[in-house]
């Protein structure tokens, strides 16, 4: 493995006991590069999401290691593994997952405390900032409920991205959105790999991200089947 | 905490049913407090209202209504112990009374030599006494119904003997449901039919500089067959007597705990309610990177949010009610410092209501976030 930045070595993961055993990975190594934006493709049940989790350090590998930011983080403990999330990644979910009591500005807000990143009383400007750089400067105020889903994924990308973590990890970020939307969330991350160096891994089954990905890897029952 | 307080504000319904839930232990929790607080006053009222040092009982004495007739040469004995400055006497007993009208009914009767204290209730200390006659009756006005006295002085009876009511006085009511009527020593043993110098408690005062203590010891060797208490030690026992013994206490007590139960379920049930319908969320927080203590932070600020509120709430409504109960009940008593007790029990109902939301919050797997 050339690059230890981030990705697995010979991961292996089982769900499930006896009968009801699922091997979800089966002794994938891949190597995601520093700055660039990855796509992870394959067909439902193929493992994606498993390795998302992996990288992500929400599921531990039955075998094998898993490196983010150069350290094998496998055999962290909990406490640890809270810590690396808080400080090098962070998350872009299909479902948005914004806080829905809060509005959107004070979702941004939660992502630079829960970081514990910039001091307090600037956290609000450099919020409302990056909400305004997603075109969203006048919907700071609104509640998640009061968004279209494509400004909700537009909330959730900036609050991914409170606190400046290297690392983007978004799992079928435009599977619920329409094509004009799923389009301007592509070139938001595509931006983030080009102008900030952030490394960004898409999984998804929508092709568009093709275009936009600088290496595909492909997964299949569990195994790595291609990457280009 | 904001995510806490907007987590609360987000659910309305909720919130406000958790705080009607909390107000109602409080409101509980504070009138019980107030009854048991007020009984135990009340129970030894008349013995803290003396400023004698020591009282001296029959032996086996459980309360200040329940006394027996103790004979004059206690006094005398108890007199002529070193470090006793002087003594009183002080007799009480159950009596029929007979209303102006003619109505009969049982009261208990307590008399007292004049200097027994300045807050005890006997005529010539207990206002001015120019105004009334040494042997008056005084009543207090809390019972003023079952008196029957429609004005001053008044002629009754008591044990079928004529007596002048002259007086009405506050803060002595009926503890029993048998209203009290004070009057001096002398009158007292007069309706009471005492040997001449018998006493229901003998008091006595030490001299300054004689400790307590040391006195009250070498009273109990000169007076073997009888019981020697410090006052503080013989309104503790009459307070146990009414509160424990008589199952009184037990029962307030009991009705407090019921209270700080049905707020416990109350503010449990809903917080765990709210952390379930939000597990998601927990899940989310942890995922980007939230700790344990974050998490946790959460979950116990919404409770103790509708603790806080719950219980401001409360407090509010109890102190009205508790001034109007006191026209029904006149020794229920909310002191100064129960609002500020509340908080303890307040707290740690919600703290451990929250105790199930905390550990299902911390235990939700953050990898559930991939599931859409």
């Amino acid at each position: 493995m050339p690059d230890r930045f981030l990705g697995v070595e010979s991961a292996g993961v089982c769900f499930g006991n006896g009968d009801a055993r699922v091997i979800a990975l089966r002794d994938v190594s891949v190597a995601f590069s520093r700055g660039k934006l990855s796509l992870v493709m394959g067909p439902s049940g193929s493992g994606k999401t498993t390795l998302l989790s992996l990288l992500g350090c929400l599921l531990t590998p039955d075998q094998g290691a898993v490196f983010v930011d150069g350290v094998e983080v496998s055999g962290l403990t909990e406490a640890e593994k809270t810590a690396t999330r808080q400080r090098k990644l962070s998350f872009v979910f299909q479902a948005f997952r914004l806080l829905h009591s809060l509005t959107a500005l004070e979702n941004v807000e939660l992502g630079f405390e829960i970081r514990n990143a910039a001091a307090e009383e600037d956290r609000s400007r450099l919020a409302r900032d990056l909400l305004s750089q997603f075109g969203l400067g006048e919907k700071l105020h609104r509640a998640p409920d009061k968004l279209s889903p494509g400004e909700k994924q537009r909330v959730a990308m900036a609050r991914a991205l409170a606190g400046d973590p290297p690392i983007l990890l978004a799992d079928e970020p435009t599977a619920s959105l329409d094509a004009e939307a799923g389009a301007n969330i592509c070139n938001i991350l595509r931006d983030q790999a080009d102008r900030h160096g952030r490394t960004v891994v898409v999984v998804s089954h929508d092709p568009r991200w093709r275009d936009f990905a600088d290496s595909t890897i492909t997964l299949a029952d569990g195994r790595l089947r291609e990457i280009v | 905490m904001r995510l806490a307080w907007r987590n609360i504000a987000y659910d309305r319904g909720r919130f406000l049913g958790t705080v009607l839930g909390v107000s109602f232990a409080v409101f509980l929790m504070v009138f019980q407090g107030s009854l048991l607080t007020g009984f135990l006053n009340a129970a030894s009222r008349l013995i803290d209202a003396s400023d004698s040092d020591i009282w001296i009982t029959a032996r086996g004495v459980q309360a200040f209504e329940f006394g027996t007739p103790l004979e004059s040469h206690v006094r005398e004995m108890a007199a002529g112990v070193p470090g006793v400055t002087g003594t009183q006497r002080v007799c009480v007993s159950f009596a029929v009374y007979r209303t102006p009208f003619g109505k009969q009914q049982v009261v208990a009767l307590v008399g007292a030599d004049p200097d027994v204290g300045r807050r005890f209730p006997v005529p010539n200390v207990s206002g001015s006494s120019a105004e009334i006659s040494a042997d008056a009756v005084l009543y207090d006005v809390s019972d003023r119904k079952e008196i029957q006295v429609t004005g001053l002085p008044a002629e009754v009876e008591i044990n079928r003997r004529r007596a002048s009511i002259e007086r009405e006085i506050h803060g002595y009511g009926a503890f029993l449901g048998v209203p009290f009527l004070f009057t001096s020593y002398r009158n007292a043993v007069r309706y009471m039919d005492f040997e001449p110098g018998a006493a229901t408690y003998v008091l006595v005062r030490v001299q300054e500089g004689f400790p307590v203590s040391q006195v009250r010891q070498n009273l109990q060797r000169r007076l073997p067959e009888f019981d020697v208490l410090t006052r503080e030690q013989f309104a503790a026992k009459s307070r146990w007597y009414w509160t424990m013994k008589t199952g009184a206490g037990g029962a307030i007590l009991t009705a407090a705990a019921l209270a700080f139960l049905i707020g416990l379920v109350v503010v449990s049930q809903t917080i765990y309610a709210n952390t379930l319908e939000n597990i998601e969320e927990y899940a989310t927080l942890k995922a980007l990177g939230a700790g344990q203590t974050f998490v946790a932070k959460v979950v116990v600020v919404q409770a103790l949010i509708c603790g806080g509120v719950g219980g401001l709430i409360g407090l509010l409504i109890v102190f009205p009610s508790i001034a109007f109960t006191r026209s029904l009940i006149p020794w229920v008593h909310a002191p100064w410092w129960m609002p500020a007790l509340m908080v303890i029990p307040t707290l740690l109902m919600c703290s451990l209501a929250s105790i199930a939301s905390v550990r299902k919050a911390l235990t939700v797997e953050p990898g559930r976030v991939f599931r859409a």
